[in-house]
């Protein structure tokens, strides 16, 4: 058992033995001390924000009015409290394509729970469509529907993204909000959907008693998202429809590349691909569209997933035109090898499309050995050398490529390698000198266990010979590499613990040899 | 071996990262999240309390004094780069207050460590028995430093402020605890 398995054991056993109070100390918590809240510590770092809130000041009217509430509570105060329990104070919106509103009282409880589209609509089929959240707090209704958004595909794909909008016309009640719905989001994608973006945004509106300006469908904050697309695009209120039709991740999107055009959307691109792949009329075929709005060319990828496999096709963002995948893969006799963009040239490709997939002149897979082959004479390196293969096979804009990865003792090799023509598409050399290079064959990095006895002899004033009961292991401490050093001279017992990559000393005893 | 520090050393990261989200939310009233936090830290909190009082009952009712000073304080938090150590610091001051109001320290006997359950996760009953033996024939500065760093994932430099202790004394401690506790193991586990 080494030194970390024997902590675990020990957390384990401890916590296991330690009582579980917790209800009786909630029993015991009442009013908080006094609170200055630096909001925008809760918001994750990895988070996209469309708005970040801008005032910073102390949350006070929001703790004035829980203590009010503990208050009522205590002493029966039951008009105001009624009051206070149905009337809106906030409304969050949650879209990705599916769009939800909750509108949630000054308690922040969920008064009600309503899907605006019919994708919305499917997603809290679970919840009584929405009334089983009434009642419950935001927070556990968020996560409950971020959850059913999970299960039910909408943030699967590497590049999702949910946006959280929250509107009140108290603006710190709102910034607290946003900051903790999106910490909370968060937590539970980065568990369930790491790639996912999560966008929030405040919008000062009076809540609750806001005009329909949008019309039906449409939450207030994707609308705010889609005016920001308009006012980066310029195209015009007429557009507006047709943007506010896409979903979040393919508007975020667009800002991020500051695309002006519009693209046709998932749907129009599940169509293209189908009719290429004539599968439009198969109940069987279902799709997973992918919008890739930010890369070059901007595309959908779209994954037919049929009884003979799955087939991908890369479909221009703006035309609608299939740039690569195999056409008819159904049809009796038809390849159903892994989609090949050589072989199925599409129809009519778009002459002026930057590298069509399609050229038909890429050849045949080169296979995973040769990929490899191709990256280690590139690192100038042989298969002796190096560890810890990692090699996938992957069609990336339509075109094979092998991400491979190994080591050379600490060095972290990442290659992307042609599929077709084993050119070295993109490497990468990663140093991890600080690591332990034995896990990857390699040698210890740093100083070497005499020069971590010579510091510390040096430190003593000492020499070898002047020492005795001589002890010096190597040891890790929270992942660092470090040396002990223990000796004994001159009626006193020395111990050092030295740097193992630096050679400097972390501490050191000096005490009476008894 | 190494992969497997780094890792590890993520994880602690990302540990950290989520208690401090959690006391920052238990500061705005989140009873959630501060259920949460309990979840997470009662282990580290319980184990200090008891180390340092050496009386279970008490070291419960300290733990849960803890907590509840822990929720009114919340507000005032300020993130400092780790919460485990502000839970822990609020835990050794109420440890510290109680055994000057009772006038005595005592000394952690067998008996207390005897309420590792029967069957914790990944732990055999062998391996439950000889740990119970080991912990309790550690010296207590010794017993409180690993415990503290095997539960709350504190560093050493961090176990050295909270218990007012030189690093160099909590490394020497630790070490040579971990040395007994493995040799103490491997000599159950040769017969």
């Amino acid at each position: 058992m080494n030194d970390r398995e024997l902590e675990r054991k020990l957390a384990d056993a401890v916590t296991r033995a330690a009582p579980d109070d917790l209800e009786a100390i909630l029993s015991r918590c009442g009013a908080q001390n006094g609170s200055v809240m630096e909001m925008n510590q809760l918001i994750s770092n990895e988070s996209t924000k469309i708005a970040r809130a801008k005032s910073r000041r102390a949350a006070r009217p929001w703790l004035a009015a829980a203590c009010a509430a503990l208050v009522l509570l205590g002493t029966g105060g039951g008009g105001l409290l009624y009051h206070q329990s149905h009337a809106v104070a906030s409304v969050v919106s949650l879209d990705v394509n599916p769009s939800i509103e909750l509108k949630v009282n000054r308690n922040e409880k969920v008064i009600s729970c309503t899907a605006l589209n019919t994708e919305a609509a499917a997603v809290l089929f679970d919840m009584g469509g929405g009334a089983d959240l009434a009642g419950t707090k935001l927070d556990v209704a968020v996560n409950a529907i971020v959850g059913a958004l999970v299960r039910e595909g909408y943030l699967d794909s590497i590049s999702s993204a949910i946006l959280i909008s929250v509107e009140d016309n108290n603006q710190e009640r709102a910034q607290r909000l946003q900051a903790e719905l999106v910490a909370s989001v968060d937590g539970v994608l980065q568990a369930q959907a790491p790639g996912t973006s999560v966008l929030s945004q405040v919008l000062t509106v009076d809540a609750g008693t806001k005009p329909v300006v949008y019309g039906e469908g449409l939450s207030l904050g994707k609308a705010a998202l889609v005016e920001k697309v308009l006012a980066m695009n310029g195209a015009g209120e007429k557009a507006f429809d047709q943007l506010a039709a896409l979903s979040v991740e393919e508007l975020n999107d667009l800002l991020k590349a500051g695309e002006k055009r519009i693209p046709i959307g998932k749907s129009a691109a599940a169509t293209a691909a189908e009719t290429y792949a004539g599968t439009l009329a198969l109940d069987s075929v279902t799709t997973d569209v992918d919008p890739e709005l930010d890369e070059f060319p901007p595309h959908y990828e779209v994954k037919l997933k049929t009884a003979r496999g799955e087939f991908e096709y890369i479909v221009d963002a703006f035309t609608g035109q299939v740039l690569s995948g195999p056409k008819d893969p159904l049809a009796s006799g038809a390849d159903t090898n892994p989609p090949s963009p050589g072989t199925d040239t599409p129809v009519s490709p778009d002459a002026s499309a930057p590298q069509t997939p399609s050229s038909g002149a890429q050849g045949e897979d080169v296979g995973q050995e040769a990929a490899k082959q191709a990256a280690l004479s590139h690192a100038g390196l042989s298969a002796s050398d190096v560890t810890d293969w990692k090699v996938k096979r992957e069609w990336d804009d339509g075109r094979l490529e092998y991400e491979i990865e190994f080591w050379c003792g600490t060095d972290e090799y990442d290659y992307t390698i042609d599929g077709h023509s084993c050119s070295v598409l993109k490497h990468e050399l990663e140093r991890h000198p600080h690591q332990d290079g034995t896990h990857h064959g390699g040698s210890v990095s740093g100083i070497t266990l005499e020069a971590a006895k010579a510091a510390a002899l040096s430190h003593a004033g000492l020499q070898e010979s002047q020492v005795w009961d001589m002890k010096a292991e190597m040891d890790y401490d929270d992942g660092r590499l470090e040396y002990e050093v223990e000796f004994k001279s001159g009626g006193m017992e020395y111990e050092y613990t030295i740097d193992g990559v630096t050679g400097n000393i972390l501490s050191f005893e000096r005490e009476t040899d008894d | 071996m190494l992969a497997a520090l780094w890792v590890q050393t993520t994880e602690e990261e990302d540990a950290r990262r989520e208690l401090e989200r959690l006391l920052l939310l238990t500061g705005q009233g989140n009873r959630e999240a501060f259920g949460l936090l309990y979840a997470k830290t009662r282990g580290a909190v319980y184990a200090l309390a008891l180390s340092l009082l050496g009386d279970a009952h008490e070291a419960q009712d300290i733990a849960q004094d803890a907590y509840v000073r822990v929720w009114e304080s919340a507000p005032s938090y300020r993130p400092q780069g780790s919460p485990m150590a502000w839970l822990l610091t609020v835990t050794r001051n109420l440890a510290r207050s109680r055994l000057r109001q009772n006038g005595r320290q005592t000394t952690l006997d067998e008996e207390a460590w005897n309420a590792i359950p029967a069957a914790p996760p990944g732990v055999s009953p062998e391996d439950r028995q000889v740990l119970q033996e080991a912990l309790a024939r550690l010296e207590p500065e010794e017993r409180q430093i690993i415990l503290l760093h095997a539960i709350s994932g504190l560093k050493h430099r961090e176990i050295a402020q909270l218990l007012e202790r030189p690093l160099s004394t909590v490394l020497s401690k630790y070490h040579r605890g971990l040395k007994k506790m493995k040799a103490l193991m491997k000599g159950e586990s040769d017969q």
